[in-house]
């Protein structure tokens, strides 16, 4: 909703407001939708000076159309793909995390949600040299974790810094602070335009739903209005900024007893792509090793399934007390 | 109405109101049935479930409006409205790249038939229900003054459904004012300019009455309305009203995967002017939509 207000557009002044103001129509919505005939006979101003402001506005708020061609010629240069860090879970995803959509990885507690979203993290701030965006929403950020990360492929230690310095962490512990953090990074970036440098490439949410999942249920049209305007703001961000988003969900059980990702319907509409993370199902296998099988693809067919391990030497497991594990999934 | 678009009409316009636009009615005979596809002015719902093949079947039809004649389609432009910010360029280009490569041209001609084809594509994208409105009126313009123009699509239509709802409060009317005011303008469209919208909805609601016998007798509900349990039409009555027909997409269960992960997809068309339902049964490649016999 847009008031309408001197300077808006050409053409639409302070006199031409007053008196559009006596017909009721207030808003840029209420000018478009009025017919201008009447609405001139009734306020008794300039047909044609109506007409020209209703079309430029609509030029202004509407969307604007790119053909096809040129949508594709653009995605062609602007499209990137980047690596997770796990070659198995790059696999799955047909290479990596494209730019401009919104990956979800789903799974219970302890099955490595936030040691994928930590290998995103550290793989594209230190392999390619880009800033990440890391929005924690239940306190599983572990920086220790995040350095050993970075020792598994580095010794050099300034190095390792010089990619921590790219991780920007956010805490927003309710929906409200997570929409103005989004809202905030959207601004940011436009402000700044594409300099290259300051550029985000990965926007991360560890997790969606720890501070969305308690607001559902039950007849709250609230909480189902602001996860979905959560959702549209991180598929505009996707879009605009044209960023890899990460998001991490919890899973429910549906009626088959099949796990499914949690938030319900409404959620599910909004990621492009889904992965679900499930612990190694034989007896025998090593604690570290989880299974990542695909839920929801255009790129490749569902259900393919592999394996990955979160602990590449398992030998610094008792070194470190595997620091990462240790976070407190606060969305079981 | 008619009036003000005659009193502003240029050739392009006069051309487009005369001689009509071209009707979809052969889109394709595997979705809709016989003698009931798409004619100039339908409206036509897309229904289901988060991945049952909705966006693919767009895809599949879009792709067979927008490739030129000679390769197998309609040659007509669409207008791609995306609200969902679900659109994937990528994606429709593989699908008709692969349409292209079945049906024929050399390699040489091939990327300039993609490129005339995608010419044929315009994509807009919505972030809320008020620039969608604004939009569709910006629209009215556009399709004033192209008559190769035959379809709009929206996916989806419900994007903003809970937004809207909570932004009207307790009154009904507010929640839906916005999506009705979209409807009329729609509805213009559609009757004015003779162009077919494609819409997408979201099934988000689940259909709890379904089952417990309803007050009428099951004969006299139109048959989609006997179906899966998450089938609720919870978008507006205006809405519902101007729609011809309504395509309703489910899944295979996880467990009846076929080895190869081929999964079975499956619509159910029923409209206005046809008895009964119209079913298909596809499964999805690489190079989209494949229908399956029977």
């Amino acid at each position: 909703m847009v008031l309408l207000r001197a300077g808006l557009c050409p053409g639409l002044s302070e006199d031409l407001i007053k008196a559009l103001l006596e017909g009721a129509v207030r808003t840029v919505e209420d000018l478009v939708l009025s017919d201008p005939e009447h609405l001139a006979q009734k306020c008794s101003v300039s047909y044609k000076a109506l007409v020209a402001v209703r079309r430029v506005l609509l030029a202004q708020h509407a969307a604007f159309p790119i053909s096809g061609a040129d949508l594709y010629d653009e995605l062609l240069s602007s499209t990137s793909i980047l690596s997770t860090g796990i070659t198995s879970v790059d696999n799955l995803l047909d290479s990596g995390l494209y730019t401009g959509e919104i990956t979800e990885v789903c799974g219970g507690p302890g099955t490595g949600k936030t040691q994928i979203c930590f290998s995103v993290a550290v793989s594209v701030a230190h392999e390619l040299k880009q800033n990440v965006t890391y929005i924690d929403t239940n306190g599983g950020i572990c920086a220790n974790r995040l350095l050993q990360m970075l020792q598994e492929k580095t010794m050099d230690s300034a190095e390792q810094m010089n990619a921590l310095q790219r991780i920007g962490v956010f805490r927003a512990f309710d929906v409200f602070a997570l929409l103005s953090c989004l809202q905030n990074l959207r601004a940011n970036s436009l402000q700044m335009g594409t300099v290259g440098s300051g550029s985000v490439k990965v926007v991360i949410v560890d997790s969606v739903s720890a501070v969305l999942s308690h607001m559902l249920g039950g007849k709250q049209n609230e909480g189902m209005s602001l996860m979905m305007q959560v959702a549209t703001e991180l598929k505009t961000i996707a879009k605009d900024l044209n960023v890899a988003i990460l998001v991490s969900n919890h899973v429910t059980r549906d009626g088959n007893n099949q796990l499914k990702a949690g938030l319900g319907q409404s959620w599910s509409h909004v990621p492009r792509t889904r992965i679900l993370l499930q612990r190694g199902e034989q007896p025998g296998a090593s604690s570290s090793l989880r299974t990542a099988t695909i839920l929801k693809s255009s790129r490749q067919p569902c259900y393919l399934m592999e394996e990955f391990n979160l602990s590449p030497q398992p030998q610094e497991e008792s070194q470190t007390g595997f620091a990462g594990k240790r976070k407190l999934d606060t969305d079981s | 109405m008619t009036g003000r678009v005659r009193m502003a009409e240029n050739g392009a316009q006069l051309l487009a109101r005369i001689e009509g636009r071209r009707s979809l009615e052969d889109i394709d005979q595997n979705v809709f049935p016989v003698n009931g596809g798409p004619l100039q002015g339908d409206v036509i719902e897309f229904h289901g479930v988060e991945g049952s093949g909705k966006t693919e079947m767009l895809y599949h039809l879009l792709i067979r409006c927008i490739l030129p004649t000679h390769s197998g389609g309609l040659e007509v432009e669409v207008v791609f409205v995306d609200t969902d910010y679900h659109f994937d360029m990528l994606r429709l280009v593989s699908i008709l790249e692969s349409r292209l490569t079945s049906s024929s041209p050399p390699q040489s001609e091939m990327e300039e038939v993609v490129r005339s084809s995608l010419c044929r594509l315009s994509v807009l994208h919505c972030s809320s229900s008020v620039q969608l409105l604004l939009t569709l009126h910006y629209l009215e313009g556009v399709v004033c003054s192209r008559p190769a123009l035959c379809l709009l699509v929206i996916d989806s239509i419900s994007a903003f459904f809970w937004i809207d709802h909570a932004n009207g409060g307790d009154s009904l009317t507010r929640q839906e004012a916005n999506l009705r005011k979209c409807t009329e303008i729609l509805d213009r469209l559609r009757r004015d300019y003779g162009v077919v919208v494609f819409a997408t909805t979201h099934a988000v609601m689940r259909n709890y009455s379904s089952s417990s016998g309803s007050s009428e007798p099951s004969g006299s509900a139109p048959s989609w309305k006997r179906n899966s349990d998450f089938d609720k039409q919870y978008l507006c009555r205006s809405w519902q009203k101007i729609l011809t027909h309504r395509l309703l997409f489910s899944k295979s269960e996880q467990s009846s995967v076929s080895e190869e992960h081929k999964r079975i997809f499956s619509s159910a068309c029923s409209t206005v002017r046809t008895k009964g339902v119209h079913r298909c049964v596809f499964h999805l490649t690489e190079a989209g939509v494949q229908f399956s016999a029977g």
